[in-house]
């Protein structure tokens, strides 16, 4: 099963798998960021009074979530390069990362909405009512009273999400870029020995995943130590 | 000061308050008392505009308070501070922060005037000491209090209370009351929705009495305790007083 293992484990490739789960990781981290530009665009949407608004933000976070990620990647893979030739008139040169990012962030921006609304939404409504009766506008108690309550019940899933997002980031390995996952199966790909590539795969994923969790726990701590 | 016309106000089917009229003057401590679901609180909210009748006409100082004429509403409602059965204290901020944040971001003093005010309130009600404290480390005496002198802070000339001291354990009521009596003494209007018979016995100068959304009676409130009129009120403080 191991055939392989004494050829593969050498120190060139641990560093081309270590340089895979950077890219893995940069794009995870791409896509929360944008992901939750997104988010909160979608929330400010689904909680706003305008009905067009929250239509757009329900249709959002209902077709995303309701499909998988792999279609998801495959359409923006399809159509974007269309688009882009279509806006500039040049042919677009496929650039496989970006298009992750893209699709990524979309998919990742509708989890965030739902994320950032709870988390509104979990705000007592006895905040507003005291705000109201203090005379401070929507605005300013959005601002200074329910979002800074709302961002610690918004922090820990959040840590999830990037832990969820460098391990879907696998997916894109589909359309040919070349990921932790990807770089994994290049090296099965030389030595005719996919095992022990894999193995070690698993290993740098394990190791991203599990310090993201180590640290979301001590920050979760520190957030509630002033509940 | 307070005038309410044929309020109505309805949450689904149910008339919360039904046809409720009533006068508040300058100075007034008023009562109101009944059981749950009575509408008593709801009364309150419409005054204060946390609830929107969909009758009648409230009037504060002789003008018509209505929501949708935005600048004077807002002016009106800036007269009365509000107080909660839950306190409704900003748990992300300090006690002083709770305080100054409203008196910085609408009446625009600066920080150092809002915190000077602040600390006088707090000093009234008692609490100067618990100023850099978050609300979480205080009992829920001290979080009413707190509450109190955050309205206070906004200068109101009439405070409304709903139930200040349902939430609180037995032996925190009075340091509320206490605070509320010497704020009835100062001359401030008060309407205090309340189960504490003592207190709208002997702080009170009038008390309104209610059931299923209607005033069922109305009377200086040494009377009402000693000589209630109608039947339903008798049947009521027979339960409460014993």
């Amino acid at each position: 099963m191991f055939s392989a293992f004494d050829q593969i484990f050498t120190p060139e490739n641990l560093l081309f798998l270590l340089k895979g789960a950077l890219i893995s990781l940069g794009i995870a981290g791409l896509s929360l960021l944008f992901g939750l530009i997104l988010g909160i665009l979608g929330a400010s949407a689904k909680i706003s009074k305008n009905v067009v608004l929250r239509a757009i933000g329900n249709v959002y976070v209902e077709v995303i979530r309701g499909t998988p990620m792999l279609l998801q990647i495959m359409i923006i893979f399809n159509v974007v390069p269309i688009i882009i030739t279509q806006l500039t008139g040049q042919v677009f040169r496929m650039n496989y990362y970006l298009i992750g990012v893209i699709a990524m962030s979309i998919n990742s921006g509708a989890y965030t909405t739902e994320l950032i609304r709870s988390g509104i939404n979990g705000v007592d409504k006895g905040q507003w009512e005291a705000c109201e009766t203090l005379g401070l506008s929507r605005w300013q108690t959005m601002k200074l009273v329910v979002l800074p309550q709302a961002f610690k019940r918004i922090v820990p899933p959040l840590v999830s999400e990037f832990i969820t997002l460098i391990k879907d980031s696998s997916l894109i390995s589909t359309i040919g870029a070349v990921e932790l996952m990807n770089s994994a199966r290049a090296i099965g790909n030389q030595y005719y020995e996919f095992m022990s590539p894999y193995c070690l795969a698993a290993v740098y994923y394990l190791v991203m995943t599990l310090t993201i969790s180590f640290i979301a726990k001590k920050i979760e701590r520190k957030l509630a130590e002033s509940d | 000061m307070i005038k309410v016309e044929h309020i109505v106000k309805q949450f689904n089917k149910l008339k919360a308050v039904n046809d409720v009229s009533l006068e508040i003057k300058k100075g007034e401590i008023v009562c109101l008392i009944g059981p749950s679901g009575s509408g008593k609180s709801t009364v309150l909210r419409c005054i204060n505009g946390l609830e929107i009748p969909e009758e009648g006409q409230i009037y504060i100082e002789n003008q018509l308070f209505n929501s949708n004429n935005k600048e004077e509403y807002t002016k009106l409602r800036s007269k009365m501070g509000f107080v909660f059965q839950h306190f409704n204290l900003f748990p992300n901020m300090t006690v002083l922060e709770n305080l100054t944040l409203a008196p910085i971001q609408v009446m625009k003093k600066t920080p150092e005037e809002a915190q000077k005010i602040a600390c006088q309130y707090l000093e009234r009600v008692g609490l100067l000491e618990k100023k850099d404290e978050y609300p979480n480390k205080l009992s829920g005496g001290q979080k009413q209090r707190v509450a109190i002198a955050r309205s206070l802070c906004m200068n109101p000339e009439i405070m409304l209370f709903d139930e200040p001291t349902s939430a609180l354990d037995p032996e925190m009521v009075i340091e509320v009351l206490e605070v509320m009596q010497e704020l009835a003494k100062e001359g401030m209007t008060m309407i205090v929705v309340t189960h504490e018979m003592g207190f709208a016995r002997t702080v009170a100068d009038r008390v309104i009495f209610l059931e299923d959304g209607q005033i069922i009676e109305e009377s200086q409130s040494e009377e009402f305790f000693s000589n209630p009129k109608t039947e339903r009120a008798k049947i009521f403080l027979n339960k409460v007083m014993h």
